[in-house]
């Protein structure tokens, strides 16, 4: 496993580094901090409860250490997360600030739930040659972006791949995951943009990205496709079924632009499925 | 009769020394405020249009300035990658604490600048700095007034309490 270990170190409250750092240095995967409660650490197979419970300044520390100080650069709150050096994706619970009937950032945390990011380099080998549009669906934890990013890398070895990673979590820059040969990325991008921006200026033969989950993202693929372009995205579905289920989703079975799914297991598993409605 | 004449130009020479002394100071007060002026209008333009986020943007301010604030902004810039301090104030006011050398009004400038570093949005952040950097350059209007004459003053009032010192003991 490949992971920007310091960086998450350093984001969290000193009382817990040394026990975070001794029981998830190998498999971890989540860690939840909840006010007045004791940590909990969720690795592969088990999860480990530690003594220390979480104080609200706790909260606050990992927030700012997170953000390095700099709400600007966190303006993600307002989406209910953000993304710490090396692609570590922070989930806030607390109470909204709501500004013009727009959620504008959260206050009074109440917990925090980080998303360890990690590559594990040929976890996607056994897909083989993708030469279609394809898409990866999974439920939340399943592994879709740690999937994505290793098939991203596979494709970029034999062409030229944009990667839209508009939570800076697929290739972040204090991480040292591997990148493809023939890889372009454009961070922190809102994916329409990003998708005409690679389309226009990267030249790329596969453009790639992180959790389709709004009507403009899917919009933006249909819009993208049909332009010689292979397209790969991940999505939040159990499996195909799920994914018909979902209005949100409707057009890009519709319109044919994805006509199969790779779906990915909690076992850590997948299977290729054909769509069609 | 030459050990008196020795004593009293030792104390004209320490006097003077002290009136010229406080009249570099009032000259290094105002030529740091007005680099603590320069670098709020880097931080501006720099969070305006390119997000920095605060530890890069005082590392930067360090490159760009020169004796006791250069030292300041390593220090706060060291602190904000040490990632040790609850907040961006603690670590404003830590680094101030070892720099007890800066000029009173620059120091008084960036407690204020303190309060508010990292509190809020950007719009939020960007007025909480012009509103330090209006008060910078209010008090500089202040010192650059009569600037001369107060020099002057400075200066002879050291040497004329040297004469005087050195009259009374002769």
């Amino acid at each position: 496993m490949k992971c920007a270990w310091k960086e998450l170190l350093a984001i969290l409250p000193q009382s817990i580094r040394q026990d975070v750092d001794n029981l998830g240095r190998e498999m971890l995967q989540e860690i939840r901090l909840r006010k007045s409660q004791p940590v909990q650490l969720i690795c592969h197979k088990q999860t480990h409860w530690l003594k220390t419970v979480i104080t609200a300044a706790d909260l606050n520390y990992t927030v700012n250490a997170a953000s390095r100080y700099s709400p600007w650069a966190a303006t993600t709150i307002s989406q209910g997360y953000l993304t710490a050096q090396g692609g570590h994706r922070i989930g806030i619970g607390g109470e909204a600030v709501i500004r013009d009937g727009q959620i504008t950032g959260i206050k009074y945390l109440t917990s925090l739930c980080i998303r360890v990011a990690r590559d594990f380099p040929g976890i996607a080998a056994s897909v083989g040659q993708v030469s279609d549009t394809m898409l990866i669906l999974g439920p939340p934890g399943s592994g879709k972006t740690t999937f994505l990013r290793d098939l991203i890398r596979q494709i970029a070895d034999k062409t030229c791949v944009s990667v839209i990673d508009e939570r800076g979590e697929l290739y972040p820059q204090a991480a040292d995951f591997m990148p493809g040969r023939q890889m372009d990325v454009l961070s922190l991008c809102d994916k329409p943009s990003g998708i005409d921006m690679a389309l226009r200026t990267l030249g790329p033969s596969c453009i790639a990205m992180d959790e389709i989950t709004s009507e403009s993202d899917c919009n933006a693929l249909i819009r993208a496709g049909w332009c010689g372009v292979q397209l790969l995205a991940t999505a939040h579905a159990a499996d195909v079924q799920d994914l018909y289920s979902r209005p949100v989703y409707r057009p890009l079975v519709q319109t044919r632009l994805f006509r199969s799914a790779i779906v990915l297991q909690k076992d850590k598993s997948w299977k290729l499925e054909r769509m069609k409605l | 009769m030459n050990l008196h004449w020795l004593g009293a130009i030792l104390i004209i020479a320490g006097c003077g020394g002290i009136g010229f002394g406080m009249a570099l100071n009032y000259k290094r007060e105002e030529n740091t405020l007005r680099q603590l002026i320069r670098i709020m209008d880097m931080f501006c333009c720099d969070l305006e249009y390119r997000m920095t986020p605060l530890p890069e943007l005082f590392r930067k301010a360090a490159n760009a300035s020169t004796g006791q604030l250069a030292n300041l902004f390593a220090n706060v810039s060291k602190e904000l990658e040490n990632q040790i301090a609850p907040d961006a104030a603690y670590c404003m006011a830590s680094a101030l604490h070892r720099s007890r050398e800066l000029p009173g009004k620059v120091l008084f400038a960036l407690t204020d600048l303190s309060r508010s570093l990292g509190e809020y949005d950007l719009d939020g952040q960007l007025q909480g700095i012009k509103a330090v950097q209006a008060s910078c350059n209010r008090q500089l209007e202040d010192l650059e007034n009569n600037r001369t004459q107060r020099i002057r003053s400075y200066q002879t009032l050291g040497l004329c309490a040297g004469a005087a010192l050195a009259i009374l003991f002769l």
